[in-house]
């Protein structure tokens, strides 16, 4: 038998391998510290700092619109918004608690608004409450560290300065829908997410590429949790990775005159209508003006359902633009082009005389005119003045309908004028291939005489009614309506500027026809019996012409009973086109008040009041003269009647 | 007189694993300064003064157990033995009354973990055992089965508290005296063949989920990188991330950034690692090789078989816990809770360390002082 301490010596073996198994074990972990702190230090270094990062999208503020005197349009006002990041939120209903007393909400209500954005990806966030007020944004960031998954995230929404005004023209942002996605996607050649805003309608829509910009990131500090520490720096930031500034959207210079378009917006109050002005000289759109409206900015604050089922169940759809996406038989307003076209093609001349008696007889159908008692006599001037029903009809029963559709696509009508909007319509005028293609059916020569008053398939939008009269009013040169003036960035360097494009050089029509229409629609203003001379105003001298349209087809009698007394959907359509000065035009305007029940009464003063605003503010000289020699005009007038009066009283005395 | 015996004794005291353990314990209490400081968690501010506390009573008690004549412990040891058992049992019996999982036993404002102890009691009774029926030959299967079940029975106790980490802890401090009392090498192929096929079958059926759970988590992290493997992930890049000599004192992104949970208890080492690189990391090791190699050379250099096996015992207490928690942080082994030595921050493995380092200096001391 051995000692124990012989037998502990003998032992003295597995020690120094038990020794060696620690040094082993050690080596194996020096070696593993060296693969993770050595050879792979770098990645995970990366990833360290990844882990700390969110890469937060900085949204591009959307450029500016401003009208053609340099008023702003459509600003952008940041706001405050509590939003939840569901990847991150924790302890749902402390938090909710805990919110609830910040934003003086029940913990009930926003878990309501928190469901709202069940399904969908888990790091998009969910808005819990719009603009919130500076103490609460303090609360919130204060109480950050007990709130994971709450943070306060800044949207810019859209304000539109002047609310419904011109609405259907600046548009509306909203968010990109479902269905809108891949599309734009594709067209933009931007990855949009849902939640991002685009251009829906209008100018918004139209130049939506220009105006948003393009959006940067940033890198915030995070920790395990989501909540938001602070901004980094570049320079903290490790190579490959830098913060993007977002470039800032264009701002748009549009034609549009601010005080014309509240002056429209203020004489279509109360009607469903639509009103547009161009310039004649470049075809740049002045005004345009379509009622009911719609008001943009609740859109980019965030549409309540209230709001958009008022403007989509309304069968006055105020969604609509009026001026191109909306098109009427132009009636009487049309009657111009039935001249031009019997003039240029030497049917009648400014001296042939036409009896004009109240009806007109084709076959076995009678055409009333719109006065019972006919006209008698009439030459062109009168035929435009008075709006002679008759004189057409007699033109119409020999004229050739194609005839009448070459002079009238000369004009612009028929197709789309090309101005800078979506969804623009093109109108109608009829040819005898077209209605064969439409129905099979041959052209009717009375089909003609409806379309030569501007009834039956006649349709033109007042987009193309005005762009059109524009062409009259400067003899010839049928403009694209131009809608931007110039596209520049936020320190005044213009990107683009847009010319005035002329789309039809009308050589077909001499410049004694439009002489003749020309005196033809003075005379229809500015002469008793004209037809607008109630409505002609002071101060400016329109050459225009009324138009009446019918909406169904009414029996004689029907038609002669007052229209006020129809059912509203069954009155008339009041249409208005003008040009002022009469002697050397500038404006050209054209109003359509859907059932108006007449141009005079209803349009007129639309047209009128946009006109003296035009004169007032671009040619005040001409305006404040014009008023002078009204006045003056007036006096004489009253000298002269008091003369006459004089005389006769003195002729009674005898 | 006594005064005089004293300073005798101190001369000829074993200083060097207390000496060690405060040297380690000094990094480790910077480092978990740093740890809880940075984070914002105001819960944990304070906590590395009740570590320094729980220090200072664990190197109290080591330095009263050394005075402890080594003879005693042979003399106590089944009794310390069976008296850890029964704490173990009172433990289970309590947390089948109270529900769910019960760690601890609560004697007014101590909380005590008798588990933590077992370690050490364990040791002590195989120590005993061995000395007993000690020869200078080889050992085969039939010489294990006695001191298998004094290891098998609070090994399924404290699984089933359950705590999987110290079970497990006890079966390697049994493996590895057993290795030392010139375990066959046939008997220990064949007792790795059995672990082989018994921990299959333990995978597939002892297993509970959360645990079952953490084994796949060390084999593929990503699978369920937010959820249990979140821990072997960030912990890896805490590590990584250190590079060669660290980011510094209390800079620790993910640290402060609260991405390593149990940053104070289990994984310390990523923290210290990521503030003091690898740098930092081969001074730590190096420490805790030369306690390991003062607990060997001891082993060595002593006279009876019962105080060799406790040295073994003991530093394959420390080393085990050092090598299970630094290979956990690192992603070489599974995740299951075990404290680094004097690193991580709780007071009954730090009292349980301090009791160690006590016996061993008593170990020691007796080859001089007795």
């Amino acid at each position: 038998m051995f000692g124990e301490e012989q037998i502990v010596k003998a032992h003295g073996s597995r020690v120094d391998l038990i020794a060696n198994l620690f040094i082993l074990s050690f080596l194996l972990i020096l070696s593993r510290l060296w693969y993770l702190q050595l050879y792979k230090g770098n990645f995970f270094l990366r990833h360290s700092l990844e882990n700390q990062l969110r890469k937060e999208t900085v949204k591009s503020p959307r450029g500016m619109v401003f009208s053609r005197d340099n008023k702003l349009l459509v600003n952008n006002i940041p706001r405050l918004d509590a939003i939840i990041i569901p990847q991150y939120f924790k302890q749902h209903s402390i938090v909710f608690k805990r919110l609830g007393k910040i934003l003086n909400l029940s913990p009930k209500e926003i878990k309501r608004r928190y469901s709202k954005g069940w399904g969908q990806e888990r790091f998009r966030p969910i808005t819990i409450k719009k603009n919130l007020s500076p103490v609460e944004v303090a609360l919130i960031e204060t109480e950050n560290f007990n709130l994971p998954g709450v943070s306060v995230k800044t949207f810019i929404s859209r304000d539109y300065l002047d609310g419904e005004v011109g609405s259907h023209v600046l548009g509306y942002i909203s968010e990109i829908s479902k269905r809108q996605l891949p599309r734009y996607r594709k067209r933009d050649k931007i990855n949009y997410k849902l939640g991002d805003f685009i251009g829906q309608d209008g100018i918004e829509q139209e130049l939506d590429t220009r105006l948003r910009g393009v959006d940067g990131y940033e890198f915030m500090e995070v920790d395990a949790l989501g909540r938001m520490k602070r901004h980094l720096e570049d320079s903290e930031l490790f190579k490959g990775i830098t913060n993007v500034d977002s470039l800032p959207g264009y701002n748009v210079r549009v034609t549009l005159d601010r005080d014309l378009q509240l002056v429209a917006y203020k004489a279509l109050e109360g009607k469903e209508g639509s009103a547009v002005a161009v310039d004649v000289k470049t075809g740049e759109i002045l005004a345009m003006v379509s009622r009911p409206a719609y008001n943009p900015t609740k859109f980019s604050e965030g549409l309540t359902a209230k709001y958009w089922n008022s403007l989509v169940n309304n069968d006055k759809r105020p969604m609509r633009n009026r001026a191109i996406q909306e098109h009427y038989s132009p009636g009487s307003t049309f009657k111009l082009f039935t001249a031009i076209t019997a003039l240029e093609e030497g049917m009648v001349d400014d001296k042939t005389q036409v009896m004009c008696p109240p009806t007109f007889r084709l076959g076995r159908r009678v055409y009333h005119d719109w006065k019972k008692s006919g006209f008698g006599k009439t030459d062109i001037y009168k035929s435009i003045k008075r709006s002679v029903d008759v004189y057409y009809y007699k033109i119409g029963a020999k004229l050739d309908i194609d005839v009448l559709a070459h002079y009238a696509k000369l004009f612009g009508f028929s197709s789309k004028t090309g101005i800078d909007l979506p969804r623009e319509i093109s109108g109608l005028i009829p040819t005898k291939e077209w209605k064969k293609k439409r129905n099979g059916k041959v052209w009717q020569q009375g089909e003609t005489i409806s379309c030569v008053i501007g009834q039956s398939y006649v349709l033109v939008t007042p987009l193309q009614l005005a762009m059109a009269y524009a062409a009259i009013a400067n003899k010839g040169t049928l403009f694209k309506p131009l809608l931007i003036k110039s596209i520049f960035d936020n320190d005044g360097q213009t990107i683009k500027k847009y010319e005035p494009e002329v789309r039809t050089k009308i050589t077909d029509v001499s410049s004694k026809t439009f002489d003749i229409i020309h005196k033809g629609l003075y005379k229809a203003v500015n002469e008793p019996h004209g037809t607008a001379y109630w409505f002609r105003g002071r101060g400016i001298e329109m050459a225009g012409k009324t138009g009446t349209s019918q909406v169904i087809g009414m029996n004689a009698k029907k038609l002669f009973t007052k229209c006020e007394k129809h059912p509203y959907k069954e009155r008339h359509h009041g249409l208005f086109a003008a040009f002022a000065p009469a002697n050397d035009p500038k404006i050209a305007v054209a109003v359509v008040i859907e059932h108006g029940c007449h141009g005079s009464t209803a349009a007129a003063p639309v047209a009128r009041d946009i006109i003296t605003k035009y004169m007032q503010k671009y040619h005040t000289e001409e305006y404040e003269k014009n008023i002078e020699l009204g006045k003056r005009r007036a006096k004489f007038l009253w000298a002269k009647q008091k003369k006459l009066d004089a005389l006769k009283a003195a002729k009674d005395g005898e | 007189m006594v005064n005089k015996k004293f300073l005798e004794l101190l001369k000829k005291y074993d200083f060097s694993f207390i000496g060690i353990s405060v040297a380690i314990f000094i990094i480790g209490i910077i480092n978990l300064y740093s740890a809880t400081n940075s984070s914002g968690n105001l819960r944990l501010v304070n906590i590395y003064q009740v570590q320094m506390g729980w220090f200072a009573l664990a190197m109290g008690v080591a330095f009263v157990i050394s005075l402890i004549n080594s003879k005693s412990y042979f003399r106590y040891a089944y009794a310390i033995f069976g008296f850890t058992v029964f704490l173990l049992l009172l433990v289970l019996l309590l947390g089948k009354i109270g529900m769910g999982a019960q760690r601890w036993l609560i004697l007014g404002p101590i909380r005590i973990q008798p588990s933590e102890f077992m370690k050490v009691a364990l040791v002590l009774g195989l120590a005993r055992w061995f000395k007993q029926n000690c020869s200078e030959g080889v050992m085969g299967i039939k010489e294990l089965i006695i001191p298998a079940i004094f290891t098998l029975i609070p090994t399924v106790l404290i699984i089933l508290e359950p705590d999987l980490g110290t079970g497990l802890i006890l079966v390697l401090i049994f493996l590895v005296i057993a290795f030392y009392r010139k375990l066959s090498w046939k008997t220990i192929a064949f007792i790795s063949l059995i672990a082989v096929i018994s921990g299959t079958a333990m995978y597939h059926f002892g297993l509970k989920e959360y645990q079952k759970k953490r084994i796949i988590t060390f084999l593929n992290p990503q699978a369920d990188a937010r959820g249990s493997g979140y821990n072997a992930i960030q912990s890896k890049i805490a590590i990584g991330s250190g590079q060669l000599f660290g980011k510094g004192f209390q800079n620790s992104s993910q640290v402060s950034l609260n991405y390593l949970p149990e940053n104070h208890t289990d994984f310390v080492f990523s923290i210290f690692n990521e503030e003091h690189g690898f740098f930092g990391s081969v001074v730590l090791i190096s420490l805790y090789g030369l306690l390991f190699f003062r607990f060997l050379v001891m082993a060595k250099s002593v006279n009876s078989m019962f105080e060799a096996i406790t040295m073994i015992g003991l530093v394959s207490i420390f080393f085990w816990h050092t090598f299970v928690n630094m290979g956990m942080v690192m992603g070489i082994l599974p995740i299951v809770g075990l404290p680094l030595p004097y690193m991580s921050y709780g007071g009954s493995s730090l009292l349980t360390f301090g009791i160690c380092i006590g016996i061993a200096t008593s170990i020691s001391n007796s080859k001089n002082i007795f």
